[in-house]
């Protein structure tokens, strides 16, 4: 499985290598391999499809436009194009700030704590060791940062949804960071 | 080893790429990756320690028309959906030659240049054109454009009648505007050149008499939002045989070449064309 993996990692260095030379062939290829991963994310982040799809848009032109900034010793090329992909999500999530804020709705969706698929064979060590130090931490701590990693939202917003002061969930999050930071420098 | 200092720099940053900071802080840690290295480094190690996460996302796949806007976007070339077409249709001069200096003499010798002789007439639906075409002009009446629209195969070439000059960083945009709907984006056109866009299919279903086409000024990617975010400098209804300019409407099939695209004009409908179908009626017959 680890193996596949590699080289499908590879792969992707390789053809986001090529796009920096505006190789228009590796470009449609790496979209192929990886838009629906990206849209994923930003469709969970944004909750809205037409939303998630511009920025899925600018996602990739920004691709094709910083491929040749890509650096494979910093980053592998899903990391950095789900990074790209982040930001962006949550730049635009932060546009909506004020808008979120004035809708009770959206701030009462349920915290997002599903069972995680670590005994899945198809994550990687990486997740699988990240998942490892997640389970160390406070269940409740554990959850908001899964929340805030999927759901982009901010410090207010998650205690808000928690139902804890503000100071509480910071703690609980830098907390978490923390222990995360040990846990997986080890 | 850490000193507080320290730890509290690493926070910031694991907190930006967690996502928790709110859009002034978040500000603050990206110029700082942009201009200190530590910060960078710093914050590339969050990304390799929290980014795992994202495989227990469900892949949802994207709309088609997403790569079709992201090709228009870049203004990269037309998507490879088979073979790309040979024949009058891709021939870029031929539409420029038409856009700018259409007259009725040109329209006559392009029938002569391209009706076969013994080809026999080719069937055409009235009803249902199978090209349309769009002037799109600017407030003061001048013609900044025209768009030849292949429905069928999902196609259009824009042409730019009149020199337009952008600021830098600016190109003009195409929209497709659906009576009583919003703006939907076509593509973006190089502003001195012939452009073929592609069409995705939600984009010819709106292809019609009551639609409109625009060219709105925007940022060179394309508008960030969807919707033009700048002055609107052309418009034109989409229709028939764009008034009295010799503007070809229907491309029909010879039935020799590649099908539809080796193109003959085919009998124009509109008053200021009669002559035309005339003539082309007389070399058919």
């Amino acid at each position: 499985m680890s193996a596949t993996r590699t080289i499908e990692q590879q792969e992707l260095n390789q053809l986001l290598i090529e796009i920096g030379s505006e190789d228009q062939k590796a470009f449609a290829e790496l979209y192929k391999r990886t838009s629906s991963k990206l849209f994923g994310v930003c469709l969970r982040m944004l909750r809205d499809r037409s939303e998630a799809e511009e920025v899925l848009q600018e996602t990739y032109t920004t691709v094709w436009r910083r491929a040749s900034s890509f650096n494979v010793a910093k980053a592998s090329a899903i990391t950095w194009l789900m990074t790209l992909a982040r930001n962006k999500s949550i730049d635009r999530l932060r546009q909506h700030r004020e808008e979120q804020l004035d809708d009770p709705l959206k701030l009462d969706e349920t915290p997002d704590d599903q069972p995680t698929p670590a005994g899945h064979a198809e994550t990687s060590q990486a997740h699988q060791r990240l998942q490892g130090c997640l389970d160390e931490l406070e269940p409740q701590q554990r959850s908001s940062v899964r929340e805030a990693f999927f759901t982009g939202a901010t410090y207010n917003e998650l205690a808000t949804r928690c139902k804890v002061p503000l100071g509480t969930m910071k703690s609980w999050i830098r907390r978490s960071l923390m222990q995360l930071r040990t846990c997986l420098d080890q | 080893m850490n000193t507080p200092a320290d730890d509290n720099n690493h926070l910031r940053y694991a907190e930006y790429v967690l996502g928790v900071l709110d859009a002034d802080a978040r500000a603050a840690v990206a110029h700082e990756v942009q201009t200190t290295e530590a910060a960078a480094t710093a914050v590339a190690l969050w990304q390799q320690r929290l980014m795992p996460l994202t495989e227990e996302v469900v892949e949802v796949e994207p709309a088609a028309y997403v790569w079709a806007r992201i090709h228009h976007a870049l203004q990269l070339n037309a998507p490879a959906r088979g073979r790309p077409r040979q024949g009058l249709w891709n021939n870029l001069p031929l539409w420029h030659w038409l856009g700018i200096g259409a007259s009725a003499a040109a329209i006559a010798l392009l029938v002569v240049v391209t009706v076969p002789r013994t080809a026999p007439p080719a069937p055409t639906s009235t009803a249902n054109p199978s090209y349309m075409a769009a002037t799109i002009r600017q407030d003061n009446g001048v013609i900044g454009w025209t768009a030849t629209m292949d429905p069928k195969n999902a196609r259009m070439v824009v042409v730019p009648a009149s020199p337009t000059a952008f600021a830098s960083g600016r190109a003009p945009e195409l929209w497709l505007i659906p009576p009583g709907g919003k703006p939907i984006s076509v593509g973006m056109i190089t502003p001195d050149q012939p452009t073929t866009l592609a069409l995705d299919p939600a984009l010819v279903a709106q292809l019609g008499p009551k639609a409109a086409l625009a060219v709105s000024v925007e940022p060179i990617g394309g508008s960030p939002t969807g919707q033009p975010t700048g002055p609107v400098i052309a418009k034109g209804a989409i229709s028939g045989v764009p008034e009295a300019s010799a503007h070809p409407r229907k491309v029909a099939s010879t039935g020799i070449g590649s099908g539809a695209t080796t193109a003959m004009l085919n009998a124009p409908d509109t008053p200021g064309m009669q002559q035309k179908t005339a003539t082309e009626t007389d070399r058919r017959s």
